[in-house]
């Protein structure tokens, strides 16, 4: 258990060095850009909207950042080394395949908590320097965001052992996109009265609520997310990452590398 | 990168801004008030960017501060048009954005030039800020005296500001204003007091500029009431009215130059004794 603990955390590191080696990080000079920007242009711009546009912004760009480097870099994670043939001496050596995809899979979600660390810092120092107080509210935004890229990257890892990269991130792309249309299908029956109540509710239940983890809105105005909504999130995250993990892991450990 | 090939670019560079401005300037406004038609309804914004919505919510306000904003590009050419779909667009993607619904309905009511002159409109905008904020006193203060200082309804802004007096954390004044409109039906003091408020709640910016010029209007008027009195007296001394202002300067009856706050000679009717701001004047309205 130790040291297969051990070897998956060297894949993990190995991973992160990887993301970085590939310029991932890059985003965050585009960040500081716009941070930069638009804290000297939206005083003069916004009516003193200011405070909560520079979150908005900081928030929003966070948020889309990091679905991009989690679907992008995590439906590469496992087909690059398989088109690579990078895998094959891998797992040749003492190395689960468990092992491997957990690994890759904490790799990545290290280097979204780097990314999301660095922009969280970036918007409290910009909120600083242009006289706001920086708020420690914001954790309560970014913590839950990056509860729902650990499951972004679940399924990005899940697809691409389905199917091709390409396809594995348009799949990935359209869970993300539904799952934020989730509050559409559990109303569906107001548009379309005639559908079944059974499978609208069957529809919201397997597809992940992603508004579950958007709290961008209620703390740029300020407003506390309780420990209590949080503590949920947590746990209807780990729910479905777990659940989508193991599907990913189940599906890889069945493939035929020979 | 080889010298030649930065050379070609630095030629190519200055390209981009010069084209750019030849489409603007062919099409430009066009282009501008296309690019908001085609989202008409706020909703349908909304479904576009499902977890985005406050972050464009923030793009349609900036964008409705810069069409109406009076200091940029758009000043010259402000299409009030535009003005109601914007903010039912940006309040459709954040409800809470206070700031929107005071600022849409100032302009949307205001009369032209310097605003829509649609004050239902206004009202209806506010409406829709208290039914999305019940809590906000402050929109429920403004609605009152919108429905008093643009509709002249002072029965029901009485009633909304009492109702706004109710909300925790009500300024308690609104009490006494509420009051003095159901005893007096509403005067100049209540709009003074009203615009006062208004100058004293607001940032700096377009809704501040607004209630100081509206205050300037009331300073006018009350100068044009003081003229129109010193034309009776010296009609009552001299048994005619005089052939023009400056008559009454020369009699003793005005001290002072005969303008408005905003520096235009106030216009005179010998015939019937009216004096009134000319309508050239910063400080007129229609009434």
């Amino acid at each position: 258990m130790g040291r297969g603990l051990s070897r998956a955390l060297a894949v993990a590191a190995n991973t992160f060095r990887e993301t970085v080696r590939e310029r991932v990080l890059y985003n965050l000079v585009f960040f500081a850009i716009l941070m930069t920007l638009a804290g000297l242009l939206l005083g003069q711009l916004s009516i003193r909207q200011d405070e909560k546009i520079l979150k908005d912004i900081g928030l929003a760009a966070m948020d889309l950042f990091g679905v991009l480097i989690a679907v992008f870099i995590g439906t590469g994670l496992v087909s690059k080394e398989i088109e690579r043939r990078s895998l094959y001496p891998l797992l040749a050596k003492p190395l689960s395949r468990a092992e491997f995809f957990l690994g890759k899979f904490a790799g990545l979600a290290f280097t979204l908590f780097v990314n999301l660390s660095v922009m969280l810092l970036g918007l409290l120092f910009t909120l600083g320097a242009t006289g706001r107080r920086p708020d420690a509210g914001l954790l309560t935004a970014v913590y839950p965001l990056f509860l729902g890229l650990l499951l972004v990257v679940a399924f990005a890892m899940l697809f691409s052992t389905l199917t091709s990269s390409t396809l594995a991130v348009v799949l990935t792309v359209g869970v993300v996109v539904v799952g934020r249309f989730a509050d559409v299908i559990r109303g569906m029956r107001e548009v379309l009265p005639g559908v079944p109540q059974q499978l609208t509710r069957v529809l919201f239940a397997v597809v992940p609520n992603f508004a579950n983890f958007d709290f961008k809105s209620q703390v740029a105005y300020g407003e506390a997310v309780s420990a209590g909504i949080l503590a949920w999130v947590t746990l209807y995250a780990a729910a479905w990452t777990l659940i989508v993990l193991g599907l990913g892991l189940a599906s890889f450990r069945s493939r035929d590398f020979q | 990168m080889s010298r030649a090939l930065a050379l070609v670019l630095l030629l190519v560079a200055p390209l981009v801004p010069l084209s750019q401005a030849g489409i603007d300037r062919l099409a430009g406004a066009q282009r501008e008030q296309e690019e908001v038609l085609y989202l008409w309804s706020g909703e349908h914004v909304k479904r576009l960017v499902p977890g985005f919505e406050s972050l464009a919510a923030d793009i349609y306000w900036l964008r409705t501060v810069q069409y109406f904003g009076g200091r940029r590009r758009f000043v010259g050419d402000k299409r009030f048009e535009l003005l109601r779909p914007l903010i039912d667009i940006t309040t459709a993607l954040d409800p809470r954005l206070e700031i929107a619904y005071r600022y849409g309905a100032i302009f949307l009511s205001e009369p032209p030039p310097a605003g829509a002159g649609r004050p239902r409109e206004g009202v209806l905008v506010l409406e829709k800020g208290t039914r999305a904020l019940p809590n906000a006193w402050r929109l429920r203060q403004d609605l009152g005296f919108f429905h008093y200082l643009f509709l002249g309804d002072a029965p029901t802004a009485a009633r909304i500001l009492l109702e706004a007096a109710q909300i925790p954390g009500a300024a308690f004044w609104l009490r006494t204003l509420s009051a003095d409109l159901v005893a007096r039906g509403g005067d100049r003091a209540a709009s003074r007091r009203m615009w006062s408020q208004m100058l004293e709640q607001a940032e700096e910016g377009m809704i501040r500029d607004n209630a100081r010029v509206r205050l300037q209007i009331l300073d006018s008027l009350d100068l044009r009431d003081a003229l129109v009195r010193g034309v009776l007296e010296f009609e009552r001394l001299y048994g005619r009215r005089p052939g023009r202002l400056e008559e009454l300067v020369a009699a003793g009856l005005w001290r002072g130059p005969l303008v408005d706050v905003g520096g235009f000679p106030f216009g005179y009717d010998a015939g019937t004794g009216r004096v009134f701001i000319q309508e050239a004047s910063p400080m007129w309205r229609p009434e």
